[in-house]
């Protein structure tokens, strides 16, 4: 999977290179419009980050010259100016998602998976992980080929670690995926652990794996090798 | 009152003023003139007479004269004399009082003194004064007349620019893309006007056009750092062989990151709110938006066991920003989340354009009054960055909707008044 990152700031670009690359994702990046447009000209990419205020223009404009190459192309627009105007323009544009800036890197690993799934393979993928079968468009989970009934929260949580194999999950992070603008509730690391708790239970119970790790005092890890 | 009702008030009072002395001033002048012809008239009469009396004298004068305007009576010796006056005298067919003019002469005539008094009635100047009167009244009658009917005219030709103009800038609104273009006329001062007032709003676009930018950029630029910060900490909280200890210390500065920057959004909202940047209202029906928010995080307030009692039967729909009505209704579901107790109660009520959310809480640590201020919180939850309510009170009170705290039987209560 190739992505093009369009960020002028280079440590952001660099931390999230760095964060997609262990992904086995293949990562390019621009730091100006012209550069992108140039690179967007040359090559294929599965997905395109963006970033709006870029120094000699805005991403709306990479946006548009990317929909006319290949519209194919995943697009998620990264921005500071966490606006309407500019999220419902992209959105128009033809951008797949818009994630405001400052995001969690597993976010946007979450987001873009969705997203690849999506133009790739138009949903229709399982994700399988030893006994546990994922169906990401239909929101439904096998254990051992029996369904797992699970709340939408817990399917949006357990679909959350599936894209972040192996990967620290902060309850920040955990808590903003499920609940958004509510997620700086005092209590909600205590609601992430009673989600996380009630998930692992049900999957436990279905596939007899205890698929997530404690982390202490920051997350959680979903383990997806059996040890 | 209209200008031009205005304008003509004014002009019809001074117009009054100027008949009014005009006319005084043509009676005495005429009445001047009129005296002038008949004490003419009276002297040539007394010349006459003294001449026929002269040639003919007599001594009997009764009857002389049929009407008693002339009358003749035989005097001790004096000084020849003339002396004109105004008198008054009885009209006996009429019975009423006659103003008239009256000469009366002293004279020695062929050894005999003579008093003759004539009288010559005014009734000429009388008349005048009526004629002037009704003239007058005439006169200013037609010129009213003919005002308004140049009122008519005028309001309905010359003042159509700025009538234009009028409901041309009532559509102007702070914030619009398209730009308000007002046609000129060939009337001067209103393209004056027009070009002042296109020039005002291309002024008003530009300066809010300017602060958008302005906060949209501070946006960006302590965005993007906090999201440098972020992602560093989570990479360094991704590391497999850091000591509990360091990510003990990264948990705490990754956790205080994300408030920083929960609290820069919150502070830019309420910049916008101020500023005036949520431009597009529609009809938000609040009860339906509660609705949706609470199911978005019914398993926050099910995880708290929070009794949740919901009576929105009766709509409030009400004409705003719809991403303000998100944060507003948002914000009051949060407040009211946070602050609860585990075991707790929330009810939500609409009635008659009143939205009640009542909530179980710790009695307040600030004061009521402070309640809706900036960063004024209870000690109690750290973690809130103590805009929420200030936002809500920001969103009220730009569409003028009442907000109102009241604390009883340990539940915090807050009513909106639509």
């Amino acid at each position: 999977m190739k992505i093009l990152i369009v960020e002028d700031e280079k440590n952001l670009r660099e931390t999230i290179t760095d964060f997609l690359k262990l992904e086995g994702y293949l990562c390019e990046f621009a730091e100006t419009v012209a550069d992108g447009s140039e690179k967007l000209a040359l090559y294929d990419y599965d997905c395109m980050l963006v970033d709006i205020g870029l120094p000699d223009g805005t991403g709306f404009e990479l946006i548009r010259e990317l929909k006319k190459l290949h519209p194919e192309t995943g697009i998620i627009i990264i921005s500071a100016r966490n606006s309407l105007d500019d999220k419902i323009e992209g959105l128009d544009l033809g951008a797949d998602d818009y994630l405001a800036k400052p995001f969690h890197l597993t976010e946007l690993n979450s987001r873009i998976k969705s997203v690849l799934r999506r133009v790739k393979f138009s949903g229709k993928k399982e994700i399988v992980i030893g006994k546990l079968c994922i169906q990401p468009d239909a929101r439904q989970a096998f254990g051992a080929g029996q369904p797992i009934v699970l709340t939408k929260k817990e399917f949006d949580l357990l679909l959350f670690f599936v894209s972040n194999p192996q990967r620290v999950l902060t309850k920040e992070a955990i808590a903003e995926h499920l609940w958004g603008d509510f997620a700086d509730s005092a209590d909600s690391f205590d609601f992430v652990y009673s989600q996380l708790k009630n998930l692992r239970k049900k999957l436990l119970e279905k596939t007899g794996t205890d698929y997530f790790k404690n982390v202490y005092g920051s997350g959680y890890t979903f383990v997806a090798n059996e040890p | 009152m209209k200008l031009i009702n205005y304008i003509n008030i004014r002009f019809m009072l001074l117009l009054l003023v100027i008949f009014t002395l005009a006319g005084i001033g043509m009676y005495i002048k005429l009445g001047f003139d009129v005296d002038e012809n008949i004490d003419e008239i009276l002297t040539a009469r007394m010349d006459k007479i003294i001449d026929n009396l002269a040639r003919h004298p007599q001594t009997s004068f009764v009857g002389f004269s049929a009407d008693q305007s002339i009358q003749i009576s035989e005097v001790k010796p004096c000084e020849s004399s003339r002396i004109f006056s105004d008198t008054v005298v009885l009209n006996l067919h009429d019975k009423r009082y006659d103003q008239c003019r009256k000469i009366t002469a002293l004279k020695p005539l062929n050894g005999h003194f003579y008093k003759i008094q004539i009288t010559y009635s005014r009734f000429e100047t009388e008349d005048m004064v009526e004629i002037l009167f009704t003239f007058m009244i005439g006169l200013f009658v037609m010129i009213v007349a003919l005002l308004y009917y140049l009122n008519y005219r005028l309001s309905k030709s010359v003042w159509q620019p700025f009538f234009k103009t009028i409901n041309t800038l009532r559509s102007f609104k702070i914030g619009q893309r398209e730009k308000v273009v007002l046609n000129n006329g060939n009337i001067q001062e209103f393209n004056q006007l027009n070009s002042v007032l296109t020039e005002m709003m291309d002024k008003i676009q530009s300066d809010f056009n300017n602060l958008k930018e302005f906060t949209e950029n501070a946006a960006h630029e302590i965005q993007t750092p906090l999201a440098i910060i972020k992602s560093k900490l989570e990479t360094i909280l991704q590391e497999e062989n850091i000591s509990p200890d360091v990510q003990q210390q990264v948990q705490i500065a990754y956790k205080t990151v994300a408030r920083l920057s929960k609290l820069n959004e919150g502070l830019l909202l309420l910049s916008k709110i101020e500023n005036r940047q949520f431009v597009e209202q529609t009809d938000v029906d609040l009860c339906q938006l509660i609705r949706t928010r609470l199911e978005f995080i019914e398993d926050l307030f099910s995880l708290k066991s929070i009794n949740l009692k919901v009576q929105l039967a009766e709509p409030v729909i009400f004409n705003m920003n719809p991403v303000l009505a998100d944060v507003l209704i948002s914000n009051l579901l949060n407040n009211a989340l946070k602050h609860n107790l585990q075991n707790g109660t929330l009810s939500i009520v609409s009635s008659h354009g009143e939205l009640i959310f009542s909530n179980s809480g710790l009695p307040l640590t600030v004061e009521p009054e402070k309640l809706f201020q900036r960063f004024s919180k209870n000690s109690a939850s750290n973690e809130s960055t103590g805009l929420g309510l200030a936002i809500v009170s920001e969103i009220c009170h730009l569409y003028a909707i009442s907000l109102q705290y009241f604390y009883a039987d340990g539940q915090h209560s807050i009513k909106l008044g639509f």
